[in-house]
């Protein structure tokens, strides 16, 4: 459903809201309105398909989640560095209404800044100094069906839109400089367990997008919406009918995967092929290759989590790496990093689009991706094809144990290795920055037929009381595979990292601390104690020659770290 | 002055478009007669008659409403519910989740558990990771329930019902019942009972 909103439609709302404004409701919120003191529109610039082409090299605006269409969240100014980053400080705070799990990627437009809170919220900052230009609450409907926090992303931008999605897996574009609602898509049924947290991508006159809902035996999608309109342009289903694959053994790095193929066989042809109810979740950005018009996106676990014995076969495409075509959303190539998934490893670090070196030495262009496996993947960008698989960033403990009904202990846990967490590159020092979390968990199973859009796990993930849990800041060499240096934090790592020009890393701690490290060495040259978790991706910019590197401090739901309602932008005096 | 007007007017219209005032399509006269037939167990001010019965005054709209129509499907099974919903449709649901997620969350103060007990709630607590969906403080949200503050007896009940796949609505609430210890249950209820309501999260 496409509802647009016309100014004759605004007039007609207008008058029936004089006409009902006895309802005691609605006369609050006009209260509250008319006493608010009207601000001034959000100066924001249109944002040309070349912008967003060449943010790469734009040191003043970050117009993507993840910095760029490749996914490098490589910042290319060098004003803060390694010799003055110890003099950084808060240049301003803003404080968002709502306090709960923060995963938003700021977006630096001109000098407006815009950010998203959970149950969607998305406000309009200026970048300078950290005012509020407007402040969008979604309505929501009353069904919502999400597992893991009521997280939002973040928006996308193109023209005068910013776009982002919801819990209720709506798409919604707004005016990018009142705020005001421009259209609204439904996505899908959240009765049916679909909703949306990512931040969408914009592209060439489309909004692309995926969905949650691995948990909830959906049949994942990945679409692109006409950015005017908000009408469905393509659709590409995650999982093919034929979703069975080649009986795999083995994972990519060639761990035996335990499976039983004739009891699988058996299954298959006794009920068919599961693909309606396989899940495979899209939550995540993809990386866009204008030259060769694709796209790669990571693909989420299969539903249920935990049971495979009602879905047989390699559970294809979850877990996996799969390009389309641009324009139509034609399949290109695809490759799973582990078929039939019993632990919730689903494939969901954003992909990154860099050249890398082959098995000869010959460079060439790639694709790199961080599992919840806690390997980092270099893949070929041409065929999908793996090129290596990196040392292991998380001790690997009873590596493929299958669940069982009283329950098996397994290092990764569910969360990983690496979770959504994007990585950042530096190509000058081939390296690849990656957050990891070590949280062994028991794995348990227990099957039940398809709930009709309910929690469908087919068993239980739990952390170990009193097993020691914590987290690493990983950088891997994705020419060689290995590790060139690790800090240990005292936590698990979930948010995300920016590597800059300035041969700095960036990224924060659930117990409030935000560093700066040495990208070459890791050593930690600046630390910020925010007062929450700062469990979200960091951007940057310049004003008036000035750069400035921003991040929310709002803590986690999913692994329940301090809450907070901060964003904290920060310069050089 | 004229330019702030303007920009006030074109707010509240946003804000009518994005929530419609059309009302629904049961009329209020009759959620109003549905819901004093509620009244008669789930309480006339919204403290349950019985220990056993939930409090759904304040629960979350999306979680009422699906539960009103699993008790329809016979997804969930109860002998007072069943006869209570079968005259009801998906419409009159809509509307009696809205308006009992519209009233007052009864406090009804219950105690806390002993030291011991709530320390072995909060490590079942911790390691399921209950409050990635049930969310801070067990507010709840959309089709998740509010936990904070529900009958103990109820939410015993209802959790070994999980556990013991009598209440079959949610197999992944029954999975993660299956995980927790069966004298677990105990501390968990009554420590998600004595938790306060901390009225809506935005
Ligand atoms: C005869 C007593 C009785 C009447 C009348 C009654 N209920 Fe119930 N209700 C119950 C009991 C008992 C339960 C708990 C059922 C169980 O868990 O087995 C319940 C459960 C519920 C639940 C699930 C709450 C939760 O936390 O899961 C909802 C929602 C509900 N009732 C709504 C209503 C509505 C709306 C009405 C009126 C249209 C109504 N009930 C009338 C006794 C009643
Ligand atoms: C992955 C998400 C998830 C997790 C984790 C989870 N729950 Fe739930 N829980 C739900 C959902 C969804 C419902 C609503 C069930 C339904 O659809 O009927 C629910 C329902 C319940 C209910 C019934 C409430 C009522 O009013 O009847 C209780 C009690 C409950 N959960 C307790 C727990 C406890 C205790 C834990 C941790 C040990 C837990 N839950 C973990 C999602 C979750």
């Amino acid at each position: 459903m496409v509802r647009m909103k016309s100014s004759h439609a605004r007039a007609a709302a207008l008058t029936a809201l004089l006409a009902f404004s006895a309802l005691p409701a609605s006369a609050q919120e006009i209260e509250h309105h008319k006493t608010e003191k009207a601000k001034p529109a959000a100066p924001a610039p249109t944002v040309t398909q070349e912008m967003l082409t060449n943010a790469g090299s734009d040191a003043k605006q970050f117009l993507h989640t993840n910095a760029n269409y490749e996914q490098t969240r490589f910042y290319p100014g060098k004003q803060i560095n390694a010799s003055n980053v110890s003099k950084l400080r808060p240049a301003w705070i803003f404080q968002m209404d709502v306090r709960e799990s923060l995963e938003t990627s700021p977006i630096i437009v001109g000098e407006v800044m815009y950010v998203t809170t959970s149950f969607d919220h998305v406000y309009a900052l200026n970048a300078k100094t950290g005012e509020e230009y407007w402040h969008y609450k979604h309505k929501m409907g009353p069904i919502t069906t999400y597992c893991c926090g009521p997280n939002n992303r973040g928006v996308a931008v193109l023209g005068d839109k910013v776009y982002f999605a919801t819990l209720d897996a709506k798409l919604v574009a707004l005016d990018a400089k009142t705020g005001s609602l421009v259209w609204e898509t439904e996505i899908a049924d959240p009765e049916l367990g679909y909703s949306e947290t990512m931040a969408p991508s914009a592209v060439n006159g489309k909004i692309l997008i995926g969905t949650n809902g691995g948990e909830y035996g959906i049949r994942g999608f990945f679409r692109a919406y006409d950015a005017n309109t908000g009408k469905l342009v393509w659709n590409f289903d995650t999982v093919p009918e034929d979703s069975v694959g080649v009986w795999a053994t083995k994972d990519a790095s060639g761990h035996d995967m335990h499976r039983d193929i004739a009891a699988e066989k058996a299954q298959l042809a006794k009920t068919g092929d599961p693909y309606k109810t396989l899940g495979g979740g899209v939550w995540q950005n993809p990386a866009v290759d204008l030259k060769l018009n694709r796209i790669y996106f990571v693909v989420g676990n299969p539903s249920p989590d935990l049971d495979g014995s009602k879905r047989p076969g390699d559970n294809l495409y979850t877990d996996s790496l799969v390009a389309l075509d641009l324009d139509t959303g034609k399949y290109v190539c695809h490759f799973q990093y582990i078929p039939h998934d019993v632990w919730d490893l689903d494939s969901v670090s954003p992909p990154i689009l860099i050249d890398v070196k082959d098995k000869d030495g010959k460079t060439v262009p790639g694709v790199v991706h961080a599992g919840k496996t806690g390997y980092v993947y270099v893949n070929k960008r041409d065929d999908c094809g793996i090129i290596r698989i990196s040392d292991v960033m998380v001790a690997q403990e009873n590596f493929w144990t299958l669940p069982t009904p009283k329950g098996a202990r397994m290092l990764p846990g569910a969360n990983g290795g690496v979770e959504w967490s994007p990585m950042a590159v530096n190509q000058r020092l081939n390296l690849t920055y990656a957050v990891n979390l070590h949280q062994p968990m028991t794995y348990q199973v227990q099957t039940s037929p398809y709930p009709e859009g309910k929690l469908w796990l087919g068993g239980a993930f739990k952390v170990i009381p009193g097993e020691e849990q914590f987290g690493n800041v990983s950088a891997v060499n994705y020419n060689t595979g290995k590790i060139k240096w690790q800090v240990q934090t005292p936590q698990p790592m979930m948010g995300g990292v920016l590597a800059t020009a300035g041969d700095l890393v960036f990224t924060g701690e659930a117990n409030g601390w935000f560093r700066a490290y040495d990208a070459e060495s890791g050593k930690i040259l600046w630390s910020f104690q925010s007062g929450a978790g700062v469990n979200a991706p960091p951007s940057a910019y310049a004003i008036d020659g000035k750069e400035y590197v921003v991040v929310g401090a709002g803590g986690n739901t999913q692994i329940d770290f301090k809450r907070g309602n901060n964003i904290i932008a920060f310069t050089l005096d | 002055m004229m330019s702030a007007m303007r920009s006030a007017q074109i707010a509240i219209a946003g804000i009518v478009a994005a929530f419609p005032l059309v009302p629904t399509a049961v009329s209020a006269a009759s959620v109003e007669e549905n819901a004093q037939t509620c009244a008669g167990c789930h309480g006339e001010n919204g403290v349950p008659q019985a220990k056993t019965t939930p409090i759904i005054w304040g629960q979350n709209e999306g979680y009422l409403y699906i539960q009103l129509r699993d008790f329809k499907s016979g997804a969930r099974k109860s002998d007072q519910m069943s006869a209570v919903v079968a005259s009801l449709e998906k419409a009159d649901f809509k509307a009696l989740a809205a308006h009992f997620a519209g009233l007052k969350w009864p406090i009804l103060g219950q105690p806390s558990p002993p030291k011991d007990a709530a320390k072995a709630a909060l490590t079942v607590i911790g390691s399921v990771g209950c409050t990635s969906c049930h969310l801070d403080q067990f507010q709840g949200d959309g089709t998740t329930a509010r936990l904070a503050g529900q009958q103990s007896e109820y939410l015993f009940n209802t959790m070994t019902a999980f556990r013991d796949g009598s209440r079959a609505n949610n197999p992944g609430m029954s999975d993660l019942m299956k995980a927790v210890q069966p004298s677990d249950i105990k501390p968990l209820a009554e420590y998600l009972a004595s938790l306060q309501v901390v009225g809506g999260q935005q």
